[in-house]
């Protein structure tokens, strides 16, 4: 077993390094163009973010919906600091991701073999897109509850007991059935604070909370009229690709 | 258009060296024929008579007019579609009245009321150029004109009315350079065209001569002495740079103007440059309107867009609003910004711009389009603070103004 551990691991790496210099040769005699003067430019032409779109959940079920919104209330708990992971919108953020291109696993190399206790650097070792982890994780973390908390999903526990099925899973205790509950915690945490302090405009972080909490400027890139003051407070306000309220007059 | 620029140039290169024995019984000579390319040139012709990716000179870009389209001819030697047929006097009727090779009256789109200006020796010369090129069968598509306008008969009126035809006379007392500036703004560079404001009819407001219009949704500003809205601070040097390069330690140039530099003014003399410069300096302007009061700071508008120009534009334009000298044009002080008419700043934010690349800067810098993030009414507080800011004074703009211009923008002025 442990000469097979490796060899497929090498080969796969050949292999992407492979379609890397394939892709370079297609690109070169398939798609270069020639480029003398200056850089091609039009009038109106811009790249810019695709924002969540608004609405209802688009990937989690209802009962989903909620299950994520318990935990990420619990990973981000409203306090004198900030509003809740759940009020600064975490698991629309989370909801809107997985059904992009993050959810499909659209950006990562999904062949098998997938090996489990690989080193971090090899990347996430499952045939689960982020989509499916939730699905298949989400569907095992009900049947837990309800087998222990008597009937009871992971939405309806106090807010105590949720903390306990929660810290149970970062040791990955619960026995989870296709996604480890330990993969999942790191998951849904990781993501939690991807949507606490993404750009609003990916449907977390609402009203730039997150910023506000840790005093980032945000969509900003000049501070020229700062850099010589760095004992002075810098007074801008945070600012979301999509802007802040005192663009409208009156606010 | 580089390389259409080199094309005519390779072409005549050819009919040259082939030694062209029509063209030199004709006095074509190679002295008249350069000295025809280079008037060519400070005419611009090729940027009107060449279709977007077609070959040059051989027509059918479509000229925008408040009336319409009208799509220019075929100006290569080309028997049947181009001027193969014409003799030298129906090109200096055409150039100099504005009647075509049969007779009929030609559309002013064709900048004859400034052309008329122009000796007819230096229009032999740019015929002589002309007939050097290869001829190209093109016939320009129909013009888009509702009637009456497409009945050419109707320009007789517009003729009466607004046209004074007549070379350029030297005027007595001034140097040798401001009349050659004079003749080449007044006549081939057809300045006017775009700078002086047009009457209801599209006929130059003859009291208001430079004084500074608009086409296209693009604003040409004040050329007059004005400090706020026209070149009041700008020195002769100041005006040569921006003509041979595109661009200065205050502006660049965008839009149509990029096309003037790009075809026209960074292939003339500096002489002539300075010659320009000199004459737009010195000539007595239209009185310039009088400054309104800025819009006050304090005043939620003014703090709106504040806050936006703070978040989008000081990156680039700097917060005091100067910009960097020959890479972002200063706000401050610009005409463009101060100009009562606001088409230019609404087109640049709501589409971006780029400035032209020239010979001796080329690289083109460029602005983003901000349509996708800013509405029109936060476009407006913008405008109305940049005009306002810095001792900047100008009427603000409303919502209802952005959105106006902002439903007439066309792609159709993309820097060369
Ligand atoms: C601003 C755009 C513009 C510029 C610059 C311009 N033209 Fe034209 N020209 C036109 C248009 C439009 C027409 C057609 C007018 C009409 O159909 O009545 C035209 C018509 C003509 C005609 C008449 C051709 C015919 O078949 O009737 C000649 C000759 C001509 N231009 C030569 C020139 C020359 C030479 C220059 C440079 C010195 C020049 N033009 C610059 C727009 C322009
Ligand atoms: C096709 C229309 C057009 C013609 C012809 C034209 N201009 Fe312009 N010009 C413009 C526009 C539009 C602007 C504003 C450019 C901008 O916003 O960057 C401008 C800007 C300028 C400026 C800068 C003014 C400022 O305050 O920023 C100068 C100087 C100038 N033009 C000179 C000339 C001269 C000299 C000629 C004749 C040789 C000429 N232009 C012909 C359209 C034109
Ligand atoms: C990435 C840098 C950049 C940013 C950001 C930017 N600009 Fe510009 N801007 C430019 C450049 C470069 C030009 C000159 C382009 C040209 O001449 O066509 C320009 C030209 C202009 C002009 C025309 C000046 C003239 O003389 O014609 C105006 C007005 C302007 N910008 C306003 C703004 C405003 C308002 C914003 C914020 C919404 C902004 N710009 C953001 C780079 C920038």
């Amino acid at each position: 077993m442990a000469g097979h551990k490796t060899d497929p691991m090498i080969s796969r790496r050949a292999l992407l390094a492979s379609t890397a210099a394939a892709a370079l040769v297609g690109s070169t005699q398939a798609k270069a163009r020639f480029l003398s003067g200056e850089v091609p430019w039009a009038p109106g032409a811009a790249t810019p973010p695709e924002p969540a779109l608004p609405g209802g959940w688009i990937y989690f079920t209802p009962d989903e919906a909620r299950a994520v919104e318990a935990i990420v209330e619990r990973l981000i708990p409203a306090d004198e600091l900030s509003p809740s992971g759940k009020d600064a919108g975490c698991a629309v953020f989370i909801d809107r991701q997985l059904a992009g291109p993050y959810g499909g696993a659209e950006r990562l190399y999904m062949k098998p073999p997938f090996v489990a206790g690989t080193a971090p650097e090899f990347g996430p070792q499952s045939p689960l897109s982020p989509a499916q982890q939730y699905r298949v994780a989400l569907k095992s973390l009900d049947a837990y509850c309800r087998s222990n908390f008597g009937g009871k999903g992971f939405a309806e526990l106090a807010p105590e007991e949720r903390d306990k099925v929660l810290a149970a899973m970062e040791k990955g205790e619960p026995k989870f059935d296709g996604f480890g509950s330990r993969p999942f915690f790191n998951l849904v945490l990781q993501n939690t604070m991807e949507g606490f302090f993404a750009d609003p405009i990916y449907g977390g972080n609402r009203d730039m909370v997150g910023w506000k909490l840790i005093g980032f400027p945000g969509a900003r890139y000049d501070y020229r009229d700062f850099i010589d003051h760095v004992t002075e407070p810098y007074t801008l306000p945070p600012v979301s690709l999509q802007g802040r309220a005192g663009w409208n007059p009156g606010r | 258009m580089k390389r259409a620029l080199s094309l005519a140039a390779s072409v005549l290169g050819l009919a040259l060296a082939g030694g062209s024995t029509a063209a030199l019984a004709d006095g074509q000579d190679y002295v008249t024929i350069t000295r025809g390319q280079y008037l060519a040139t400070a005419g611009d012709c090729v940027s009107c008579h060449t279709a977007p990716g077609g070959k040059p000179f051989a027509g059918g870009r479509g000229i925008m007019t408040p009336f319409g389209v009208i799509y220019t001819p075929n100006i290569t030697p080309d028997r049947e579609t181009g001027l193969g047929a014409w003799s030298n006097d129906d090109f200096v009727a055409a150039m100099q009245h504005g009647v075509g090779k049969d007779g009929e009256l030609l559309y002013p789109a064709l900048p004859y009321p400034y052309y008329t200006k122009v000796t007819r020796t230096d229009l032999v010369a740019i015929k002589a150029y002309l007939d050097t090129l290869d001829p190209v069968r093109n016939e320009a598509p129909p013009n888009g004109l509702p009637f009456p306008l497409n009945i050419r008969t109707a320009l007789m009126g517009w003729n009466m009315l607004f046209f004074t035809p007549g070379e350029f006379q030297p005027v007595a007392g001034k140097s040798d350079e401001w009349n050659r500036g004079a003749y080449l703004v007044e006549g081939l560079g057809h300045c006017g065209a775009c700078h002086t404001p047009k009457n209801a009819l599209g006929g130059d407001k003859g009291d208001k001569v430079l004084a500074g219009g608009v086409l296209d949704e693009w604003t040409a500003p004040n050329l007059g002495g004005d400090l706020r809205t026209g070149l009041g601070a700008w020195s002769t040097e100041d005006i040569v740079q921006y003509l041979k390069t595109g661009r200065n330690a205050k502006s660049a140039a965008s839009g149509p103007m990029a096309e003037v530099v790009y075809y026209s003014t960074q292939h003339m003399t500096d002489a002539d440059l300075k010659a320009m410069a000199t004459y737009l300096k010195d000539r007595a302007g239209a009185p310039a309107p009088v400054a309104p009061q800025p819009v006050a700071a304090t005043d939620p508008v003014m703090q709106a867009g504040l806050a936006i120009y703070q978040d989008n534009c000081s990156a680039c334009h700097v917060s005091s609003g100067e910009g960097i000298a020959r890479l972002f044009p200063a706000l401050k002080g610009s005409a463009v910004v101060q100009a009562d008419e606001p088409e230019t700043l609404v087109r640049v934010v709501v589409q971006g711009t780029r400035a032209a690349a020239t010979r001796a800067a080329p690289t083109g810098p460029g602005m983003p389009a901000f349509d996708w993030k800013l509405s029109d009414a936060q476009v407006a507080s913008l405008l109305t603070y940049i005009r306002n800011a810095w001792g900047n004074a100008a009427a603000p703009v409303s919502a209802d103004t952005v959105k106006k211009i902002h439903g007439r923008l066309t792609d159709t002025a993309a820097t060369p």
